[in-house]
């Protein structure tokens, strides 16, 4: 057998092998392993190569050392899931940089990190002014994982005491002018619905790029054309605004009258109206 | 344009802002949104309730503007 064919088989069959070995080895992703990890990726690949290009030539050895270093780092991931002694052995352990503010040096020794890298991290993770941290720690993966002071913390509506309304993620329902069915279903919506929605909005489905629909049911509609302007869905917001006319009409009513029976009840139904509209204004202005 | 035609008019629009709450209230998947809607349509039916008696008494006072 020429060479050549050798070299083209050994490559295909290694490919693929490869390939279903990676996949069981995980999802994990490339920048986030650990060094060990990575000097087993590096081993895999350079053994592969060395196979694929006929240096090793007894290609059982070379599957056989293969075969060791892909099983060991599976079987080994997977004790490690198991025991968290393994686990901590293998991967080893985190290290707490900063605590309530202050700098562990001797464990920034240990790590190797000078004072300057240190800020430098810090200020990958927008991070400017030390004292705002009050807690930071070095993943095992080599990155530097930073908890603010409680008042340099993004606000959340929480921290407001604002309500707002729950949402789920958007269905993408449209690509490039396909429907989508699968996600259409995962909302209990039809392609009918979708199709009446086009209809109202005049846009007909091969001049849509994207359509996603939020988990309120609002579709909103990407096109080719980007001259035409495309209506926002605004329902919500105008929904909002008649609830005020109508809070405003009661009012003037109950003010009109002279017969304080009619205007008791027409107090009574302007609040509660406006119960209605703050119960709702986390649905439909947030 | 009488106070009758005046309140016929908001029931109206309340009628349509129902529907609107209706259309979310069956549209969305998450139960708390559900039942917010749920009890924004009970609130505005017993507006809506209100005021059609208020509008029953107006066309008794005014006959003259009955239907409009």
């Amino acid at each position: 057998m020429s060479e050549w064919i050798v070299i083209l088989l050994r490559s295909i069959v290694l490919f693929f092998l490869i390939l279903i070995a990676l996949r069981f080895i995980g999802k994990r992703s490339i920048t986030r392993i650990s060094p060990f990890n990575f000097v087993t990726y590096v081993f895999i690949a350079g053994i592969t190569a060395l196979i694929a290009v006929n240096i090793i030539e007894n290609w059982a050895l070379g599957i056989i050392a293969l075969g060791v270093w892909v099983v060991l780092t599976i079987g080994l991931e997977y004790i490690a899931m198991k025991s968290k002694w393994v686990h901590d052995w293998v991967n080893g352990k985190e290290t707490i940089l900063i605590k309530q503010g202050k700098i562990m040096e001797e464990n920034l020794a240990q790590v190797r990190l000078t004072g300057e890298e240190l800020l430098r991290e810090l200020r990958n993770k927008n991070v400017f002014n030390l004292a705002d941290v009050e807690f930071a720690v070095l993943e095992t993966t080599g990155e530097l994982d930073v908890f603010l002071k409680s008042d340099k913390k993004p606000l959340t509506a929480h921290d407001l005491g604002h309500k707002v309304a729950p949402q789920a993620e958007p269905q993408t329902v449209i690509l490039d002018g396909n429907i989508v069915t699968e996600s259409l279903a995962n909302i209990g919506l039809t392609s009918q619905w979708l199709t009446s929605q086009l209809e109202s909005t005049g846009v007909s489905l091969d001049n849509v790029f994207l359509g996603q629909v939020d988990s309120s049911g609002d579709l909103y509609l990407d096109l080719y054309n980007d001259v035409f302007p495309m209506p926002q869905p605004k329902v919500k917001e105008l929904l909002y605004a008649n609830l005020e006319k109508i809070q405003a009409d009661l009012m003037t009513y109950s003010l009109s009258t002279d017969d304080t029976t009619v205007k008791e009840m027409y107090i009574k139904n302007t609040e509660k109206i406006r119960n209605v509209m703050t119960m709702m204004e986390p649905y439909l202005l947030r | 344009m009488t106070v009758g035609s005046k309140v016929k008019q908001t029931v109206a629009s309340l009628k349509g802002i129902q529907a609107t709450f209706r259309i979310y209230e069956s549209q969305s998947q998450n139960k708390e949104t559900k039942s917010a809607f749920a009890e924004a349509i009970e609130t505005t039916q017993t507006v809506i309730k209100d005021l059609e008696e208020r509008i029953r008494v107006l066309e008794f006072e005014e006959p003259q503007y009955k239907g409009k």
